[in-house]
This record gives structure tokens, sequence and C-alpha cells, in this order.
């Protein structure tokens, strides 16, 4: 029985390092080299797998503040999903439809999401802060985002 | 050049128009991120850099150390105000700042943590002036074998020092040193764990890492607690001023921490965290009224103030005298650096004077100006805090975006950023700290890189560690680190 939350993380921890050693032992070897390039990850690997196997063995028990910071409701984990899936679209249409446009209506759409109430405040920062940040790092700095549709 | 004449040539740097104007901008631009509850000096540098590409780098760098130490202070605006400390150096702040300000005394907390923070950030880049130069003639003579053990070294102490469990931390730092081992090995050319995916060769930047793990993740909490209501915040935050009988009581925990929290913050791994801590406890300990700590004391708001920032100065030690970060958030600003090629290190001061120099000089000009800003500012920076957050929440999403698409202009990148926010999300949750993996994450490649140059030397043989008494010591001293809070961590549970 795995109850402890330790012993859960130890095991991916685990899994990570086993996978990671899987792919460092299929490394090219490089004929010439003294040290070739498998020689650190193959390390790294090993030095995973005994740490994992430590944190399995640490019996120490969580304090309630840590299993605390675990609790989170179904409607929290609805709201980060749905932020996460708004920051995927945003990053899909960003050169698309272009930086000033996706910035825009990504800033007010999330605070609105996100309970903000005060609509007129939510465009005019929304527009404000595109249209700021395109300004600066466009004219100023000059590190073209993507105009996409817009013309300028 | 010496050390007068170069900091003269510092001077013109920092006092030319741009120069102040960019040292003003950092420090009001750091003084606000470090503000908000949970972005940290971290967040502010990364989100900065994207803004500094196209400028001179010693400009640069000047507004760099500014957003730097401006911050570490504008943290301990929220923790004295709101008891929400914007970084973990503040937190000790908050047990007799907030106290002070519930007691009404708002304006007279913030206004000794500005001394506080004046005092110990001046006489610690006066400390700063002095040892840098030293350091880096001693480091000038390190070889690949040093330097390894240096980095060891200082991977161990932060790993060793993170707040929770050591072994979560050293977890933390082997997965970040993992994740730099991904594109074209420099030496042999072989690419590694690529996938055949053409955009990971040139490996992960350090942006996307450093974005996703520390602003992106801080983002997530921030979506969690976005209703939490700023409770205790009073509307009146009373007068600035102190009486003669504060100023005395201040002057004796400024002038000790200023000293200790400098030495603490050259040490690799220790940084205002810890200084500020300790900087408490010592206070506390040869108090003649300890009692009064925690309680609104002037003692124990003045030391962590001094010594945190003391120690912020301290920090730029090993980064400036060496080029190895002590720290997450000097490994950041490394980082910072190196997007402007510039690569600190002992042959900093004979090469690029300009820079050195610079900085040292930018760092008591924005000292001034942070007590200029702060003192008559203070009013207006406790609104600052009441941004509502779901603005806050997307603000800090796009900046993040931003900084990591204005360096490579790939989509790809930001998938990635995505993918890292949820890894730091996860490790936050299960109390993984993330500096340790930033700290192994910039330190790695040249880890790496020093290690095979070792062996080669030697032709493979680790006897050459052996042969080189100060990286041997300095291995030592690392592996002790490991061991010890192992040990500590086995007796206490036995105890217990």
């Amino acid at each position: 029985m795995l109850a402890k939350t330790n012993q859960k993380a130890a095991l991916v921890v685990a899994l990570i390092a086993v996978i990671y050693l899987l792919l460092s032992f299929n490394l090219p070897a490089y004929s010439n080299a003294l040290i070739d390039a498998d020689v650190i990850p193959k390390g790294l690997g090993f030095l995973l797998l005994f740490f994992a196997l430590l944190l399995y063995l640490d019996k120490k028990n969580e304090t309630e503040a840590d299993k605390e910071k675990r609790k989170i409701s179904k409607k929290h984990v609805i709201n980060l999903l749905v932020v996460a899936g708004m920051i995927l679209v945003y990053i899909f249409l960003l050169e698309i439809i272009g930086f000033v446009l996706m910035t825009t209506i990504f800033i007010f759409v999330c605070s609105l999401y996100l309970d903000y109430k005060h609509h007129v405040t939510n465009i005019i920062t929304s527009v404000v802060f595109s249209l700021a940040i395109y300004g600066l790092f466009n004219y100023l700095l000059k590190i073209n985002l993507p105009a996409g549709i817009l013309p300028f | 050049m010496d050390a007068f004449s170069g900091l003269m040539s510092g001077f013109e740097v920092a006092f030319s128009i741009e120069g102040l104007m960019f040292v003003f901008i950092g420090v009001f631009v750091g003084t606000f991120i470090g503000m908000m509850p949970g972005l940290g000096p971290i967040s502010a540098i990364a989100i900065m850099i994207p803004i500094t590409y196209s400028m001179d780098p010693s400009i640069a760098l000047v507004m760099m150390a500014g957003v730097y130490y401006g911050a570490i202070f504008g943290g301990s605006s929220s923790s004295i105000l709101l008891n929400a400390p914007g970084v973990a150096g503040t937190v000790a702040t908050a047990f007799d700042g907030y106290p002070m300000a519930k007691q009404g005394k708002a304006g007279k907390a913030l206004a000794i943590a500005a001394i506080a923070s004046f005092t110990g950030g001046t006489v610690s880049v006066v400390l700063l002036m002095l040892f840098t130069p030293l350091l880096s003639a001693v480091a000038i003579s390190f070889g690949p074998a040093e330097y390894f053990a240096l980095m060891f070294l200082g991977l161990t102490a932060i790993a060793s020092l993170a707040d929770g469990s050591a072994i979560k931390a050293f977890i933390s730092a082997t997965l970040g040193f993992m994740v730099v081992t991904i594109g074209i090995d420099a030496q042999t050319g072989t690419s590694r764990f690529t996938f055949g995916n053409p955009n990971l060769l040139e490996g992960i930047d350090f942006l996307v890492v450093a974005l996703g793990l520390f602003a992106l993740a801080e983002v997530c909490t921030l979506v969690l607690n976005r209703n939490e209501k700023d409770d205790g915040q009073s509307k009146n935050i009373g007068s600035l001023r102190l009486s003669k009988q504060d100023v005395k009581d201040m002057s004796g925990p400024v002038s000790r921490q200023s000293f200790l929290g400098f030495i603490i913050g050259v040490l690799p791994g220790a940084g205002a965290t810890i200084a500020s801590f300790i900087a408490y406890i010592t206070e506390k300990k040869i108090a003649k009224h300890p009692e009064e700590f925690g309680k609104g004391s002037v003692k124990g708001l003045a030391a962590p103030e001094t010594a945190n920032n003391a120690a912020t100065s301290g920090a730029f030690v090993p980064l400036l005298s060496l080029g190895i970060p002590g720290s997450g958030t000097t490994a950041v600003l490394l980082g910072a650096f190196l997007v402007l090629g510039v690569q600190p290190g002992p042959l900093l001061v004979q090469d690029r004077p300009e820079i050195f120099w610079g900085i040292i000089a930018s760092m008591y000009v924005g000292n001034i100006i942070l007590l200029v800003l702060n003192l008559p500012l203070i009013p207006y920076i406790s609104k600052i805090l009441k941004i509502p957050r779901p603005l806050l929440i997307s603000l800090v999403i796009i900046f993040s975006l931003i900084g990591v698409y204005a360096i490579s202009f790939n989509t790809f990148d930001l998938y990635m950023l995505l993918a890292f926010g949820v890894i730091g999300f996860f490790m936050r949750m299960f109390s993984f700290p993330a500096a340790p993996f930033i700290l192994a994450f910039i330190l790695g490649g040249m880890m790496e890189q020093a290690f095979r140059q070792t062996l080669t030397i030697s032709n493979g043989s680790f006897g050459i560690f052996l042969d080189k008494p100060i990286a041997l010591s300095l291995i030592g001293v690392g592996l002790l680190t490991i061991l010890f809070p192992l040990l500590k961590g086995r007796r206490k549970y036995k105890v217990s």
C-alpha cells in the first residue's frame, strides 16, 4: 500500500530516471571522444535513481500545511485547465491572427473568466496594454511581434 | 585600471542620462513586480530580459541590477502591508513589520525598511567593490577542475539549504541538470534526447525554464487563491517619521547585519532568505528585550531588512568574480548577462571594465534612488497592491509569453513554456523547490564542459581531482553539504 505521497512521488521520479537512463544508453558513441556525450547523462540517471530511493525510504510524515496545499476543489481544477486551454489557443493563433488582437482578446477573456466584473476597466486595460507592448517592442526595441491580420 | 579610476568610469556610466534613466526604470519596475505577492526577483529579471535585447550591455545590466534589488525591496512592502511576502527573502520582514502596520504604524515600518535597506545595500556595495577584484585575481589561476568543483559546491549548497526536504531539493537539481543535457552536445556533436525534433537541437532556452517554473507556476497559485480577501490592510498608514529612540534602536542591528548579511550573501547557496532569518534570530538572541520581537519591534524589522539587501549585493561577488551564480536569482541574472553577450568571471574586470564598474557604481546610485523613490511614494505604493487579481494573472501570463517569443520567434518554445509551467505547478504541489532546478539548469552545461575538459587533460583519470588541493577541498565540502542534511534528517526521524 502506497499511502504516503513521498513514496508515490519517489516512484514517479524513479520512472523518469529509468526512462532517461534507457535513452542515455542508446546514445550513439563517438569513437574519438575520450569522455563521450553519454557519460554525464548516465551519471545523472543513476544519481536520480539513488535520490528516488532515498525519497522512497524517507518516512517523514507530511506537515498539515503541505497536505493543505494539495487540496484543490474541482472548480479550481477546471479553472486551471480552462486557463491552460486559453493559453494554448493564444499560442496557436498568435502568428495567424497577430499579437495585438490576440493579446487584447486574451486579457479580456481571461480576466472575465476569472470573475473580473469591471468590464470597462477590463476593455481599457486589454486594449491599452496590447497596443503599448506592441509599440514598445516593434518601434522602440525593434523586436517585431507578429502583426497578423492587422496592417501595422 | 585601479579601483578608483575604475569606479569613476563606472559613475560615468551610471550618471549618464541613459544610465540614470534605466537605473530608475529598473528599480521602479523591480519594486513593482517584487511587491506582487508571489512574484519575486527571478520573475522580475526574467520578464525584463526581452526589453534589454537591443540595449547597450552596460546600460542593460545596470538596469537589471536595479530590477534585482528593487524586487527585494518591493517584497518588503507587501510583507509589511499585507503580511504577504512577495519574495522568500522578505518573510522575516513580516514578523515585526506586519504587527507594526496593524498598530497603524505602517508608514513608520516602511520608512524603517527603506532606511535599513539603503544602509545594508550601501555598506555591502563598498564591500563588494573591495572583494570582487581580489577574488577575481585568485580565480584567474583556476582551471576546469577548480571550476567544476566550485559549481558542484554551489549546487550542493543551494540544494541543502533550500527550505523543506533536502532530498527533494537534490532531486530538483538533478532534474534541472538533466533538462540541460537536451540538445546537441557541444563537444561531440551528438544530439541528445531531441527525439528528432529540430526545435530541440539547440537545447531549451533558460527563459523558457525560468518563466515557466516561476512566473507561470505562480500564476496557477494566484488562480487558486484569487478570491482571498486582502484583509488587515489599514487605510491609514500613519506618519513616516522616526523618533530618536527608533533611530537608536535601529543603529545596532543595521550596522551589524550590513556586514553579516553581505558575508552570507557571498556564500554559495545562502542568499537573502537565509541572511534575513539569521539576522532576525541573532538580533533576537542578543536583544535586551527579546520578548518585543514579533510584536512590532523596530530591531526585529530593521535586522532582516538590512541583511536581505546586504546579501543581495553579496551575491554579486561570486557572480562577477567567478562567473558562477550562488542562487536561483543570480543564476537567472547570469542568463541575462549571457543573453547580452557578457561573460562574467575573473576576466570581466580586465576585459569589460565599463560593465564591471558600471554595475558597481549603479548600485550606489540605485540604492539612493530606491530611498528617494520609496519614501515619498509610500502612500501610493500601498495602492499598487490593489491591482485586481484576474487582471494581474492575465498580464503575467502575457508577459511570460512575450518574454519567450521575443527571443526565439518560435511558437514551439511557447508550448514548452506552458509545459514548464505545469511542471513548476506540480513541483510546488509536492514541495519540490524550484530554485535548485534553475541553478542546476544554468550551471549544468558549464559543469559538464568543465568536467569533460578536466578528464581530457588527465587522459580520463579521476585522480586529477585529488591532485588539485583547491578542487579537492571544494568537492569535499560539497559532499559534506549533501551528506549532512541527509544524516541529520535520519537522526531527527529516529529521535521523534
